[in-house]
């Protein structure tokens, strides 16, 4: 009887995924069957590989961009934050010859430290999200292009080039195999990733941090009379997404075995288009882990098809624009058809 | 026979299984004022929608002026002449008071707007009413009450037929609201129907014509103003014989809980004040608009910083810096503005009754589910709170029901010191009673509570002891035995210290 009950609920959780992202699961699955159809190894498992490890990093941004954009806030210094933090990497085991857990270390203390200047800059002197990271996106650049002189800097280190380069092979998969005999390797990244997105979920499900998060971005006055510090978890988040964007910016370096000085820019678009297709409104208090991975899974899906169909760079952002709108639009419809029910 | 200037009959309507309105019908004549009367869910709003053009019937017609009328959109409602204000204020704050009445509609010469003329006109109409504002101040400069006129006056500056107006006074003064009197009275000069919503009965009584008591869909009443008699209007819209509306039971009273002396925020306009509250005690806090009355229990509550003075709790000096060291002490304060300050209305019932209290049911990565619902439901059943499910969005609630939500959020903290900032304002009669038997529950269990209210007879009936404030300052302080409404509205306009 009490695992029926557990059952129901889990199939309730499961239903009530679905039901909630149902526009852009469809739309996800009409990707995929477009560019099956039209592109020859879309299906394939290495270019499906390809696909998620390229988009490893929009993952990993989003899930802090989703914070941010649950606030009504939004965090644009994310692109300059992944350039100059794996530049400082850079710096300083190419150039410094220092060794790789210090400069790892300090990379993360640079990417935390921007985000603690962000959200003190928005937390405590109510800076406009949008121009307080526009200004440190600015400086992160600004930085960037000065440890590198406005080039690049190049890594040969086995140990940093290993950070993503490592792969998980799972054996027993080989029939699925390009070639048929080498099993199936899958970049650790990925795993990466997916940590980062389940740590994400429990905070924002299972903490105070991620309950306040939403009340912040519903009624911040509402949370500051209910004794909540606002200012401080407001700032938190910044912190957060500081701190990917240096996990981004290694993974990105490392896989690279070298920074440009444009590392990470447009990021922040991705990042933003994604959370915003994966259901979170711009104007706050709402936005789910789920959906975000659908936002991110759609993004990279397009940008994979395209590349596969052989679009040029160009198109492809007129139709990532495209499919902004769509989503946004299809979600302005049902949000106003549910409030009608209600109200 | 002339026919009625509307009339809407048979109107039903249902949002899924649930009817709303069960064929109901009104009638408003020429220059009459005609008040809808009923509990919050009676059906009231929706009726508005569907005169609005917000909501279509599923049955039933509306005839303006004899003729039937086919209202699909608010634009239709708008060009029959039909004028809706809303409690919420619609303006362009960064605007002035002619740009925002003319907005939409601004008058043009030669392909540019008029500016001086649309000035010149909103100054005719404000003169007109009576309304000492100038067309060319900006709407964010005016007091709340002002802007509530300001939005009257917008509405019903363009050939207005039917106005209607939901609880229209609940931001405004005393002195605003004979304003706001003096602006029907001009309307019905000029024959235009009103339908007026409220849940002040004394203004009921001194405004409309008929009364129209609606319950459950349909109208149960419709009686002549100077025909009918409060007890059975009450009667009629809850629909049972309420035996007391105020609650008030002996209590007991303790020590002294909180006591605040020499209290002063200048930015906030706050002088010196003193008060106590002894546990088991309701006090009241009389005033007028501007009295600075929410602003001291803010200020107390930590959300605005105080420039000097003490907080005694338990006789015990206490450092409040921000709410949340008031709630440590045992002190919370309920809004006077739930939507704004009190609930995250897109939220569910769940998060926003544990918002105050997080930690108790988030320990670390665990969710105790357990102790949180167990929580809701002990407060969902004392409190009689109507809700379909603990999932259920906070802002789909009814006002009482929200105001019971908040009051559960606080309760849950429990605390020892409650401040409740206007706890009935804009809620159901039905409602307001069960919370006039929450507070005294409360303080029969040896809390101590204070009451900021502007109802003058929810102080006389609640409290054992009531403080008036005016501009900043206590005026005056008064036991039981010498409440009186002349007393407190003396006290409280008295610009001297006491």
């Amino acid at each position: 009887m009490v695992t029926r009950i557990k059952n129901a609920q889990k199939n309730n959780v499961v239903m009530a995924y679905f039901k909630r992202n149902l526009g852009i699961i469809i739309g996800l699955i009409m990707l995929v069957i477009f560019f099956g159809i039209f592109t020859e190894n879309f299906f394939s498992v290495t270019n499906i590989l390809t696909m998620l490890q390229n988009n490893v990093v929009n993952a990993i941004i989003c899930c802090g961009m989703l914070m941010a954009i649950m606030m009504g806030q939004i965090d644009i210094s994310v692109g300059s934050t992944v350039g100059l933090t794996a530049m400082a990497a850079a710096y300083l085991i190419t150039n410094l010859h220092w060794n790789i857990s210090a400069a790892l270390l300090v990379s993360l203390l640079i990417g935390v430290l921007i985000g603690t200047i962000n959200g003190f800059l928005i937390a405590y002197l109510k800076i406009p999200a949008f121009v307080a990271t526009l200004a440190t996106q600015s400086v992160a650049r600004g930085f960037c292009k000065i440890l590198s002189d406005g080039i690049s800097i190049r890594i040969r280190n086995d140990a940093y080039n290993m950070i993503a380069g490592a792969k998980i092979t799972i054996p027993g998969t080989e029939a699925l195999s390009a070639n048929g005999r080498v099993p199936i390797s899958i970049s650790v990244t990925i795993l990466y990733a997916v940590i980062i997105l389940v740590v994400t979920w429990v905070i924002l499900n299972k903490t105070k941090f991620g309950y306040y998060i939403y009340a912040i971005g519903g009624n911040e006055v509402a949370a500051k009379y209910s004794g909540i510090n606002t200012k401080l978890y407001n700032m938190l988040p910044y912190i957060f997404i500081g701190f990917l964007c240096a996990v981004a910016g290694t993974i990105w370096g490392s896989k690279l075995q070298g920074v440009q000085s444009t590392l990470g820019v447009g990021y922040e678009m991705d990042a933003i288009s994604a959370v915003v297709i994966g259901g979170a409104s711009m104007s706050g208090g709402s936005g789910t882990v789920g959906g975000t991975i659908i936002g991110v899974l759609i993004i990279a899906v397009l940008s994979n098809g395209l590349n596969v169909m052989g679009v040029n760079a160009f198109w492809q952002d007129v139709f990532k624009g495209v499919i902004i709108i769509i989503a946004v639009v299809i979600d302005v419809i049902r949000k106003s058809k549910t409030s009608k029910v209600i109200s | 026979m002339a026919s009625k200037l509307l009339k809407m009959t048979n109107i039903s309507k249902s949002f899924g299984s649930n009817k709303v309105l069960d064929g109901i019908e009104v009638e408003v004549d020429r220059g009459e004022v005609v008040a809808l009367l009923g509990e919050n869910g009676a059906g009231k709003s929706t009726l508005i929608k569907i005169l609005g053009g917000i909501y279509h019937a599923d049955a039933g017609s509306i005839y303006i002026d004899g003729e039937e009328k086919k209202i699909q959109s608010s634009s239709d409602a708008g060009k029959e002449g039909i004028r809706i204000i809303h409690q919420e204020i619609v303006l362009v704050p960064d605007r002035t008071i002619a740009a925002n009445v003319f907005l939409g509609r601004e008058i043009k010469k030669h392909g540019f707007i008029d500016y001086k003329l649309m000035c010149e006109e909103t100054q005719k109409i404000l003169d007109d009413l009576d309304i000492p504002l100038n067309a060319k101040q900006y709407v964010s400069d005016l007091p709340l009450g002002m802007q509530q006129l300001v939005e009257i006056v917008k509405a019903v500056s363009a050939d207005a037929k039917i106005v209607v107006m939901d609880e229209p006074t609940s931001s405004l003064s005393h002195g605003e609201t004979e304003t706001l009197f003096g602006i029907i009275e001009r309307l019905k000069e000029k024959n235009v129907g009103i339908i007026y919503i409220s849940h002040r009965l004394d203004e009921l009584f001194r405004i409309t014509d008929r009364i129209l008591v609606v319950r459950d869909g349909i109208s149960v009443g419709n009686v002549q103003t100077k025909m009918a008699v409060k007890e059975k209007l009450v009667n009629m819209m809850v629909g049972r014989e309420l035996t007391s509306y105020y609650t008030r039971n002996k209590r007991a009273l303790g020590d002294v809980a909180l006591e605040v002396k020499n209290l002063s925020n200048k930015n906030q306009g706050i002088n010196n004040v003193d008060f106590y509250v002894r546990y088991g005690e309701v006090v009241g806090f009389a005033g007028l608009v501007g009295a600075k009355r929410t602003e001291t229990m803010k200020t107390i509550f930590g959300i605005y910083p105080k420039d000097s003075g003490e907080i005694f709790c338990n006789h015990k000096l206490i450092s409040i810096k921000k709410p949340k060291d008031a709630i440590k002490n045992g002190i919370i304060y309920a809004s006077e503005d739930r939507k704004k300050e009190g609930l995250v209305l897109m939220n569910d019932i769940e998060f926003n009754m544990g918002l105050a209290n997080l930690g108790n049911y988030i320990k670390f990565l665990h969710v105790d589910k357990k102790l949180w619902s167990d929580m809701i439901q002990e407060y969902v059943k004392k409190f009689s709170i109507k809700i379909t499910s603990k999932k259920q969005k906070v802002g789909d609630l009814s006002g009482g029901n929200q105001q019971k939500v908040v009051l559960s959020k606080w309760l849950a903290c429990k605390p020892k010191v409650i401040i409740l900032d206007e706890p009935t304002r804009g809620i159901d009669v039905g409602s307001k009673s069960e919370i006039y038997e929450i507070i005294d529950e409360l303080a029969r269990n040896g809390c101590a509570v204070i009451i900021v209210s502007s109802e003058l007879p929810e102080i006389i009936n609640m409290c054992n002891r009531c403080y008036t404030m005016c501009e900043g300052r206590v005026t005056g302080e008064l036991s039981e035995k010498d409440f009186s409404q002349e007393i407190i509205m003396t006290m409280a306009t008295n610009r001297e210290d006491k």
